[in-house]
């Protein structure tokens, strides 16, 4: 995912709320209808308790929905995910191609000014 | 069978272990040179083996557990909530890692499904590689599929499938079968694959050759490609030649060197090729730019074309109100209401209604009602309707000059 290491050409950039997003979503959707909260906090990055909310968040706008497996919820993308997940990424292509310079070098980004992660 | 139990901040000397080992947190294991247990050893906690583990099957919970040479488990490999950092080698039967597995050395086994970061500096093969966030491999990667929600940072491949939600980058290789990226897919030397499927940005910075190539955001090729079915939604550009059987350009499409096609080219948004295209046929929406173009089969123009040496079909329909810039080559040429072209060479040309050409060579010519030409030879009949306008009298010739291309 296109978190601060992972950058091109070593910008950094500071992770948005879509790109949080859309990061749980491809760990979620790599696990096919099983993903366990614990699991996908290793898979994101981010802790349980605060990966709790941005989950609740995606199910209640029907991009992920949760089932009980062995009485615990695993979650699963839906085709709305999907749909989030394609529109997202072709925007993030554009917008990489529109924030580099005509020479290739990364422009200067309003997240390179800012304080570190 | 016999469990040997290792307390809590123990230091121990081990060599061989009958039975099971049962290990508290943060232990230090030393031995002379491996330490084999011939059951099950478990880890409740961080641990720290100095020498090489062998194991019928291992798990650890919580913490880190460290092994300074290889860890061989006959069965499988468990880290619930826990990190495994192996210097050496790693061979299992199924490796499962729930936070962030580190091998030092070559990494073997039927399957892999770690939930945070596998990182290996050498190779990895393996029939099935699931990571929930990045993967990075310093070596060869062998394996049938190959997953991960993240970033990948890969070296050579020789897989069937990858399919990554995030940024891949790969030194080169094959893919045999498909890739499917949701972010960005980079290749930094020749890579062979199946099929492509990117849905942000891919980059290929050496030669590239695959089946079918579907990119609905951006392609840059810095070489040539060469695909079997292309099909760009958004913008593409390829700074070598461009192969393959057929092409579909929604967006934008560039080609630096020469672009040829054994099937059809059907362009709705635009597309600029430096040296030549050659395809079968062309269905043009919008603009197509090149130097000169040679189609087997038919075209049919509905926006803007653009040579400097000709354009070349077996027949050649300018529809209503379309452009052509250079000469224009074909056994039959339709221009169509309001259709522009500069010369045109054929067999028969027939402009209709307010249709414009500069100069007109064919062997049959028939400018209807509101059509004009500049100037007009032909070797068999023309046809002017009245109000078709030729600002120099029509010229009959014994034989046309030779057409371009």
């Amino acid at each position: 995912m296109l978190d601060d290491r992972d950058t091109p050409r070593g910008g950094a950039r500071r992770r948005e709320a879509t790109d949080l997003y859309a990061t749980v979503l491809e760990v979620v959707k790599r696990y096919h209808g099983a993903a366990r909260i614990t699991r996908v906090s290793y898979g994101a990055g981010m802790p349980v308790d605060r990966l709790r909310v941005l989950v609740e968040r995606l199910v209640a706008l029907d991009l992920l929905r949760s089932e009980e497996i062995d009485g615990r919820p695993a979650y699963d993308i839906t085709p709305r995910g999907q749909e989030f997940l394609s529109t997202y990424w072709k925007m993030r292509a554009f917008i990489e191609v529109l924030e580099s310079n005509p020479d290739g070098r990364p422009a200067r980004r309003r997240a390179e000014r800012a304080p570190a992660q | 069978m016999a469990e040997t139990r290792l307390p809590r901040n123990s230091q121990t000397h081990l060599g061989r272990v009958d039975g099971d080992l049962r290990a508290e947190a943060n232990v230090r294991i030393s031995s002379d040179g491996t330490v084999t247990v011939t059951g099950g050893a478990r880890f409740d906690g961080s641990a720290d083996i100095h020498g090489n583990f062998e194991c019928q099957r291992f798990r650890s919970e919580d913490g880190t557990v460290h092994i300074s040479g290889n860890l061989t488990a006959q069965e499988n490999i468990e880290a619930r909530d826990a990190i495994l950092e192996i210097d050496g080698a790693l061979k299992a039967r199924h490796v499962d890692v729930d936070r962030r597995l580190k091998v030092g050395g070559p990494a073997e086994a039927e399957k892999f499904d770690v939930g945070g970061v596998l990182e290996g500096a050498q190779t990895l093969s393996a029939r099935s590689v699931s990571v929930g966030g990045r993967f990075h491999l310093g070596g060869r990667l062998t394996a049938e599929t190959v997953e991960a929600g993240g970033g990948v940072t890969l070296q050579d491949v020789a897989i069937d499938t990858l399919e990554v939600g995030g940024a891949v980058q790969v030194g080169g290789g094959e893919v045999r079968r498909s890739i499917e990226v949701g972010g960005r897919f980079r290749a930094e030397r020749e890579l062979a694959f199946g099929s492509l499927e990117v849905g942000g940005l891919a980059e290929f910075a050496g030669p590239a050759h695959g089946g079918r190539i579907e990119v609905g955001g951006l392609l840059n090729a810095n070489r040539d490609l060469a695909f079997d079915t292309l099909e760009i939604g958004g913008v593409g550009r390829i700074d070598g030649n461009g192969s393959g059987r057929s092409a579909e350009v929604g967006g934008r499409f560039s080609v630096a060197g020469s672009l040829t096609l054994t099937g059809p080219l059907e362009v709705g948004g635009s597309i600029t090729v430096r040296e030549a295209l050659v395809a079968e046929r062309l269905e043009l929406g919008g603009s197509l730019e090149t130097r000169r173009a040679v189609l087997t089969g038919p075209a049919e123009i509905g926006g803007a074309v653009s040579t400097r040496e000709g354009f070349k079909a077996s027949r050649i329909r300018l529809q209503r109100k379309s452009r052509a810039r250079g000469p224009l080559v074909a056994e039959r040429v339709e221009l169509e209401r309001g259709a522009h072209a500069e010369d045109i060479y054929g067999g028969e040309i027939d402009l209709e209604e307010k249709a414009d050409a500069r100069r007109i060579f064919g062997a049959r010519v028939r400018l209807r009602d509101g059509a004009s030409a500049d100037e007009i030879t032909y070797t068999e009949s023309v046809d002017i309707e009245p109000g078709a306008r030729v600002r120099s009298p029509p010229q009959k010739a014994e034989q046309l000059p030779t057409f371009p291309l």
